[in-house]
């Protein structure tokens, strides 16, 4: 009974302020009498049913307290419709990119793929390996419920049905094992998936499409399963329908439209010749694994760390490696972007860095201008706490203005988040990116937007709110709204507020134009002739239809012939159009091979296969040494007899030969990486692009394998001409002459192949030219609100001033004093935060770490951002002072 | 007051009829109320105390009721108590809810061939 009259009190004095100021005696008094009535009548039950009764109202009541202070706060903001625009502006703007952000990178990297079910069980090797050892990772029951092999971004040369002698059409997909959509946790929308059973070796070809597929180059058409589509000339009949939005393992790298088993026989895909299932060296299958539940990652790497010990060591082919390194190492599979975790935290961080200023930048501004808005509101506060209201519910009164305004920006910024995806996914639509996910706003962006609009709205009005309440109520009632307030002068919290988010500002401008920077200079690509006058055109003759000896034969004959023709002064074989960024996780390790040495160099270096007079084409001249020539390719299109090696003719880049051989003549050095033994016959000047930085390059020749299976660029054909001539066409005709089957594609000038390369760093541009504009925006309309406080607070004394004969000029620098003393802590705050940042990123994270590794030490930035940011602040104080100047003396006087 | 006013609050929330009947005899306070409709319906009603004075706090938001400047005679008069009477709105929404609930019950009556139409 006491302990319920314990609970039944304290419920009673936990109901608001309000309620308890009005009813809050009597509800005790007639609680302790009701209860004492109850106890003997009625006995626990009916004490029970007392106490349980004050405990369901309490939630009632706040919740209609915060109604009425809801109603409150929009009849507030109804009657400051300026105020109310801005702050809603404000807070739209920066949640709407923040929720962008979160929706296009973060969900980028941490949302599971579509159509898969248990993605988070999903794993994959970083490293392609050989189909054995697939099956021997297989056998690891323990730790696998299931692993699959695949190879993704292969291309295929498709004709649809009906199309009989129509148009190929090139589409890139993937070669998996036939379990694959069972590790996967993938179910056909439409027919089957593979299946072990159903697609074995020597069965009719079969294949899986995507839904995309399906959609866009089939029409939707209701009988596609069953149909027969042309691939690479041979007819493989479709089986299924890939669920919607199911693009394969790794999309990011290529976005799979069409599934074939590896049980296909090679004629369908190349890439399936040279027994390439049962070769132990063939390195060119990725393991993607489906985890036994309870099995970690890093437990399934161990586990299969071991048992790649084991195979490597009876695999004479095996690549030397330290008996330290770990040999396999896991990626999350299930999301789009498979990414080692330390990385994905990096890049977290820096995307949690962006929202973050962005969010506190925008919650500073607003909180800038509800500390203005309160301090106008005293005498309104003064009367109301001098007739009875308590500061609790005043504060919450103005948090609930706060909280509505914040709430207000969410729906505006889920609305601006909208637009930018839309933009976005139109763009990428226009370009075609490959990889990227049309990410859908869903309702994980609009939680993401309402929990930003929560944490916002609390953030920027709990201390304005606490500090408007806090005053003594005499000066209060008397002054009103042009009472000093004390401390304001100098380090007042608004003042405070006003330099973070300078500095704010200043850094998010400072940091996204580092890595702007850095990427712009990075893709500056410098040729040394008219990008204009270089044709390019791919060709895969064998995924054309021709055998494999008529492919070498016509890329024998097809040089030749280009320059025959008379419209081409240069011509050029190549698998990877020059300047193309290449991933340094594609590089190989070389080492140097001298008996004499004493210590071992390696060094990594990414291998690039051209063909004869690449460099000449290119207009690059030699270090030292020779390219490559007719003979050196004719020798390596005779196939290796038996186990026989052969030197191999290697043609370094500067910075690779720097970092072998130092200074000393690399010329008929001796290399050798995994496999393979080269003879350096020349180096070459570093080409200026790619990302800018210093790569080092291994450039070989054109082997025999580069032409009968070519890589998903196919083979390119490099043709210089002369100004005004179409290139394009003059390639078209020669191949076409030479062999009528071939279907050249990505076919194109050298400028058009930079322009599509620059389009990453303009939409770099767009989102981080964005996000820093909008930080200046900002800041500029909260210095302009602070100022403008400014000057209406001092009305009386700038009213004075002048009745005593100060001119306007001296009233213009009393007043922009202030602002000029912000921007300037603000300006030295933001420099030491971005630069700290900076070099913290740059630590974290190898990506990033180039890009602003070259920004920050770009002079325009330095000096430009600062520079602009004050004069921008400059401009925004200035305008709202003009109206201290036009003070009129006589009025200031007479409205005290 | 017009009638259309006195319509909005209806139906009632059979709490808020049973405070607006207890206090359509005399003025009282809120364990007053209590009482009279615990003894009204013979035990049946309680108005627990949140419940009761949550919605004598609504009631007089919206004007039905309102605080009573008349108090008992000293000695009986408990300073800390309220005592609480019908506005002109009230009297109106009580009468409203009344002619209601009667017209339902001729309504049943009628169904059940008590009475001819």
């Amino acid at each position: 009974m006491k302990q319920a009259q314990r609970v039944y009190e304290w419920l009673a004095r936990a109901f608001p302020h309000e309620f308890r100021l009005a009813h809050g005696d009597e509800m005790l008094e007639t609680g302790a009498e009701t209860m004492a009535e109850l106890a003997k009548r009625r006995g626990g039950a009916g004490v029970a049913r007392l106490v349980a009764d004050a405990a369901v109202r309490l939630p009632i009541e706040y919740l209609s307290e915060m109604r009425r202070d809801l109603q409150y706060a929009v009849r507030a903001l109804i009657n400051s419709p300026g105020f109310a625009l801005v702050g809603i502006l404000s807070m739209g703007l920066a949640i709407g990119l923040t929720t962008n952000v979160y929706s296009s990178n973060w969900a980028l990297l941490t949302r599971p793929m579509q159509g898969v079910a248990h993605a988070s069980r999903l794993v994959m090797a970083e490293k392609p390996i050989s189909y054995f050892y697939v099956e021997s990772y297989r056998e690891q029951k323990n730790v696998f419920a299931g692993v699959a092999a695949f190879q993704t971004a292969v291309p295929f040369n498709v004709r649809l049905p009906g199309e009989a002698n129509g148009k190929q059409q090139r589409i890139f997909g993937q070669l998996v094992s036939s379990d694959y959509f069972q590790v996967m946790g993938v179910d056909a929308e439409r027919g089957r998936v593979l299946s072990p059973t159903l697609d074995r070796a020597g069965d009719a070809p079969t294949a899986v499409i995507s839904d995309k597929f399906w959609r866009s180059r089939l029409g939707s058409r209701s009988d596609a399963i069953g149909l027969a589509l042309r691939v690479n000339g041979q007819a493989v009949t479709i089986v299924g329908i890939a669920p919607r939005g199911f693009e394969g393992a790794f999309p990011t790298e290529s976005a799979a439209e069409l599934f074939v088993p590896v049980t296909a026989p090679a004629a369908i895909a190349p890439e399936l010749s040279n027994d390439v299932l049962y070769r132990r060296n063939a390195r060119e299958f990725l393991a993607l694994g489906f985890l036994v539940p309870g099995v970690t990652a890093a437990q399934a790497e161990s586990a299969l760390d071991g048992v790649t010990r084991r195979l490597d060591a009876n695999d004479p082919s095996a690549p030397p490696q330290s008996d330290k390194a770990r040999r396999v190492s896991l990626l999350p599979a299930g999301t789009r972007a498979p990414i080692p975790p330390e990385l994905k935290r990096a890049l977290e961080g820096f995307f949690g860095v962006l929202m973050g200023i962005v969010i506190v930048i925008a919650c500073v501004n607003l909180g800038t201008m509800l500390l203005v808005r309160g301090a106008n509101r005293r005498k309104e506060f003064a009367i109301r706490m001098s007739v009875g209201a308590s500061r609790f519910r005043l504060a919450r009164q103005l948090m609930s203005e706060g909280m509505l305004l914040s709430l207000l920006g969410g729906m505006l910024g889920f609305g601006v988040a909208y637009l930018l995806n839309t933009l976005n996914t139109r763009l990428h639509q226009a370009i075609d990116t490959p990889g990227l996910p049309d990410v859908a706003i869903d309702w994980r962006a609009a939680v993401f937007a309402f929990v930003a609009a929560l944490v916002c709205g609390i953030g920027f009005s709990v201390a304005p709110a606490l500090r408007a309440t806090k005053s003594e109520l005499t000066p209060a009632l008397k002054e009103g709204s042009a009472m000093q307030l004390p401390g304001h002068r100098r380090f007042g919290l608004r003042n405070l507020a006003m330099a973070v988010q300078l500095a704010g500002s200043l850094m998010l401008l400072l940091i996204t134009g580092f890595v702007l920077m850095g990427f712009a200079r990075g893709y500056q690509v410098q040729t040394n002739f008219d990008p204009k006058t270089m044709a390019m055109a791919s060709i895969d003759p064998v995924r054309d239809g021709e055998t494999p000896e008529k492919a070498i034969d016509l890329f024998a004959k097809l040089p030749q012939r280009l320059k025959d023709s008379g419209k081409f002064s240069s011509v050029a074989l190549t698998t990877l159009p020059p300047f193309a960024i290449v991933d340094d996780d594609d590089s190989e390790q070389l080492t140097v091979d001298d008996p004499q040495a004493t210590q071992r160099v390696q060094q990594p270096a990414i291998r690039e296969s051209v063909g004869a007079g690449y460099f000449a084409a290119l207009d690059e001249s030699m270090l030292s040494g020779r390219e490559f020539n007719d003979a050196d390719e004719r020798s390596l299109m005779e196939p290796v007899p038996g186990n026989a090696t052969r030197m191999l003719p290697v043609v370094l880049n500067e910075t690779a030969a720097k970092k072998l051989f130092g200074s000393t003549n690399a010329i008929g050095k001796h290399l050798k990486d995994g496999t393979r033994s080269y003879e350096v016959v020349g180096v070459v000047h570093d080409l200026k692009g790619g990302m800018g930085i210093k790569q080092a390059i291994a450039y070989v020749a054109l082997s025999r394998d580069d032409f009968t299976r070519p890589p998903a660029a196919g083979i390119t054909i490099l043709a210089r001409t002369r100004a005004g001539l179409d290139g394009a066409a003059g390639i078209r005709n020669v191949v076409a002459g030479l062999d009528p089957k071939l279907v050249p594609f990505h076919v194109e000038t050298l400028s058009d192949q930079l322009a599509m390369s620059r389009r990453d760093i303009r939409s770099a541009i767009r989102t981080y030219g964005g996000i820093g504009g909008f930080g200046l925006i900002l800041s500029a309309i909260g210095l302009a609100g602070v100022t403008a406080y400014a000057v209406a607070q001092r009305k009386r004394e700038i009213g004075i001033r002048m009745a005593l004969g100060a001119n306007k000029g001296q009233v213009l620098r009393l007043v922009l004093r202030e602002g000029i003393a912000l921007i300037a802590v603000g300006t030295v705050l933001g420099f030491a935060g971005a630069v700290f940042v900076s070099k913290a990123l740059e630590a974290a994270t190898s990506v990033l770490a180039d890009a602003l590794a070259m920004g920050t030490n770009d002079p325009r930035l330095l000096v430009g951002a600062p520079t602009l940011l004050a004069a921008l602040a400059l401009l925004a104080c200035y305008i709202p002072a003009r109206a201290a100047i036009r003070v009129d003396p006589l009025k200031a006087l007479r409205t005290e | 007051m017009t009638k259309k006013q006195a319509e909005r609050f209806l139906p009632l929330k059979p709490q808020w009829f049973h405070i607006l009947l207890a206090l359509a005899g005399e003025e009282q306070h809120g364990y007053g109320i209590m009482q009279e409709v615990l003894e009204r319906t013979m035990g049946k009603v309680r108005l627990w105390p949140a419940t009761l004075y949550g919605s004598l706090k609504r009631m007089i938001d919206a004007d039905l009721i309102e605080d009573s400047p008349t108090r008992p005679r000293p000695e009986m008069d408990d300073a800390r108590r309220r005592y609480y009477r019908l506005t002109g709105l009230g009297r109106q929404v009580l009468d409203a809810e009344c002619e209601r609930l009667q017209g339902l019950v001729h309504a049943i009556r009628t169904r059940r061939g008590m009475v001819t139409e």
